[in-house]
């Protein structure tokens, strides 16, 4: 049987400022070198939500303020509620940045009223004041031990990117951090983690994007997704993946 | 002129023979940066000599060629000018293009000056020249994405400059008559159109070539009016497609390049407003040349320098270095592309492709002036590439990335017998090899980001930048 997948790209003209389509082209191409159809369909304002309750990926990336508040009213009405079902049933999802911010419980500005978001994880997110540094620069980070066990085997149990965030992030108990940073910031730059997962969901701060140097993720993402919409365990055929190491390991 | 301004003159004069005598560097940043520390105003004392005016070139894409071809059409017209034309364009880098060209004292002998400012200093210049009484032209080309782990993002800037501009409206209107200050602005990017409209908000007297009865007399709108050029696709590096006024969805009756194009709100009924200027003798090959051009043609004609005589200028211009800048290597031609952004890098990849190009060699560094974050390459749609066959070589600080790019866009695969050989982070080796790849007469067409661009000159001159 030839398997086939739907990936939703929520807000591709407005959140998508740094480079993270490079994460919805490597799970495309991914699937497409297994044989897998994979089908990109972008979700945006006008976007209905029976479109998106039907995909079987969901990937949310970076913005600016302007837009980011365009997406953000239109996410918190309309879209979270329905992702956050996805999620809840076990679809795998990928956060980056203002979308992983977006996903919790609220994103407290150093002035003003707190911003809710969209309760899909059990994390806040809170601006370190005008004094506050921003986060930049290139990350590493070793990937949770609970949870590499459900990578393929033989991958390597590092994550590379770029991290720019000036928002703190704090996991909440029923979240479990992606990974411990080794060198860099991550979710506040304090308690060492980096990155969230839910079921199968999972929120970063990783630019580089994150999946291109890190393919170990992206087939995690795609084994769930096969496995959650055919309901029994695929094996993903092996690829070569030498190059993709050569710039993971470049950056270590 | 105080005693200050002389010490701190002479001071400046004297490190830039230092450094120019034992070869420390081009002088390009440092006598500057010390003048300005030693006197804060140096920049105002030197603008206030020009006699006839200062001209600055801001925007993310082509300010150095904009600003070249100014200078280039001003000499042709007898006029003499002061110009950072080293692309050293942070205030620094003016005062030291200023130091650079004036005598012991700090006299200034000059008609104009044309300067390229950063987009984050732009405010900072626009404050230190604003009191000037000779003409103050300020041309905004455009804003993309750029650096963002450097710059921020494209609206930081836009409100940065938002700020910067509209201290100038009032100081303009305190002080001195409205004329003096004129804002060349490109039509087709809506985020600038907003920006310009910030200045010229009130009625004023129109200019020469100016529509009659319009409102903003001290804006010059210069775009494109040739749908022939309009995108069959749309790039994804894209950053305005919404209304900055209102924040509805523009609608483009056609994009020229990224969110460059004809559009309207049907929101606010905010629109493209009417061209000024909109065609020109093109010297230089490429859709982003052709605005670089208006942009200088529309400055020129306010000082109502005749078409003919702009066109003559033209023709003669050669592009400063790294932009198209061609060098012969053995009976094979090179073709250096400055390619820093996504839009440019679209921009670049369009016209060699427009051009023929069968040979490329691509470089990407992450150092300071390039941006550590690479994330970017993938916000380029390497996919045209894939149209055709082509001999490609990476190189750089992150070759290892743009591979990995070339790889997702599916045009690496068809290489792979010898894929080894054209991934080559060392650059003396990648141009060696690509070149041997090059039949006599042809081009290699080289498209890299500035430090690996000024590398490549360096390899292939001795030098870095002049």
């Amino acid at each position: 049987m030839k398997h086939s997948l739907t990936i939703a790209w929520l807000y591709p003209d407005l959140m998508s400022t740094y480079g993270d389509r490079g994460n919805v082209i490597v799970l495309q191409k991914r699937c497409e070198w297994r044989g897998i159809d994979a089908k990109i369909v972008p979700i945006t304002l006008e976007t209905p939500h029976s479109t998106l309750s039907t995909c079987d990926v969901v990937f949310m990336g970076g913005a600016q303020d302007r837009q980011q508040k365009l997406a953000g009213e239109d996410f918190l009405k309309r879209k979270g509620p329905v992702v956050k079902e996805m999620v809840e049933k076990g679809i795998p999802a990928l956060f980056v940045c203002a979308a992983y911010q977006f996903v919790g419980h609220y994103y407290q500005p150093y002035q003003g009223e707190k911003i809710p978001g969209a309760g899909i994880f059990d994390l806040y997110t809170v601006h370190p004041g005008d004094q506050g540094k921003r986060l930049i620069g290139n990350v590493v980070a070793e990937l949770n031990s609970d949870w590499v066990t459900g990578l393929m085997g033989g991958s390597p149990i590092t994550i590379v990117g770029f991290e720019n965030h000036g928002g703190r992030t704090y996991l909440g108990s029923k979240m479990k951090p992606l990974a411990r940073v080794i060198r860099g910031y991550g979710n506040n730059g304090e308690d060492g983690y980096e990155g969230a997962v839910y079921k199968n969901a999972i929120g970063s701060y990783f630019h580089g994007p994150l999946l291109p140097k890190n393919p170990h993720i992206a087939d995690w993402l795609i084994a769930a997704a096969l496995n959650v919409k055919y309901g029994e365990k695929i094996i993903l055929e092996n690829l070569d993946d030498s190059l993709e190491w050569q710039a993971h390991n470049q950056m270590i | 002129m105080n005693l200050l301004f002389y010490i701190t003159c002479f001071t400046a004069k004297l490190i830039e023979l230092v450094i120019k005598f034992f070869r420390l560097g081009a002088g390009a940043t440092w006598p500057g940066e010390v003048a300005i520390r030693l006197n804060p105003h140096i920049l105002s004392s030197f603008a206030s000599q020009f006699r006839k005016g200062i001209i600055l070139v801001a925007g993310t894409n082509g300010k150095t060629t904009t600003a070249l071809m100014i200078k280039t059409i001003l000499e042709a017209q007898g006029f003499s000018v002061v110009h950072n034309a080293s692309g050293a364009n942070l205030e620094n880098g003016i005062v030291s293009a200023l130091i650079n060209q004036t005598d012991w004292k700090g006299h200034v002998s000059a008609d104009w000056g044309v300067f390229e400012v950063d987009e984050n200093s732009l405010p900072i210049v626009i404050k230190s020249i604003k009191s000037i009484k000779s003409k103050v032209i300020i041309v905004l080309l455009n804003l993309f994405r750029d650096q963002l782990d450097r710059y921020g993002e494209v609206d930081v800037i836009a409100e940065k400059w938002q700020k910067s501009l509209q201290s100038l409206e009032s100081h303009d209107q305190k002080t001195r008559s409205k004329n003096e200050v004129k804002i060349i602005a490109n039509a087709d990017d809506p985020l600038i159109v907003s920006l310009s409209k910030v200045v010229a908000s009130k009625p004023g007297p129109s200019f020469a070539n100016a529509t009659a009865g319009r409102l903003e007399a001290n804006i010059t709108y210069f775009g494109l009016d040739d749908p022939s050029q309009f995108q069959k696709n749309v790039d994804h590096a894209m950053d305005s497609t919404f209304c900055p006024r209102c924040g509805a969805r523009l609608i483009y009756k056609g994009y020229y390049y990224s969110h460059i194009g004809v559009w309207r709100c049907e929101k606010c009924n905010a629109k493209r407003p009417a061209l000024d200027v909109w065609e020109s003798e093109y010297p230089l090959p490429g859709l982003y040349n052709r605005y670089n051009t208006l942009a200088a043609v529309a400055v020129v004609k306010t000082l109502d320098i005749k078409r003919a005589a702009i066109n003559q200028a033209l023709k003669k211009f050669t592009p400063p270095f790294g932009r198209q800048e061609e060098f012969d290597v053995d009976g094979k031609k090179v073709k250096i592309f400055l390619s820093k952004n996504p839009t440019g890098f679209n921009q670049s990849l369009r016209t060699v492709l427009g051009l023929g190009a069968k040979h490329l060699l691509f470089v990407l560094n992450d150092r300071i002036p390039d941006g550590r974050d690479v994330s970017w390459i993938w916000d380029v749609d390497f996919e045209v590439l894939a149209q055709d066959e082509h001999v490609i070589t990476v190189s750089g600080d992150r070759t290892y990335d743009l591979a990995l790019r070339l790889k997702y866009a599916e045009i690496i695969k068809n290489l792979n017998f010898k894929l080894q050989k054209f991934i080559e982070p060392d650059l003396q080796h990648a141009l060696k090899q690509s070149l041997e790849e090059v039949p006599i007469g042809e081009t290699l067409y080289i498209l890299a980001t500035y430090s690996a661009m000024l590398e490549v000159r360096k390899l292939l001159t001795g030098k870095k930048i002049l």
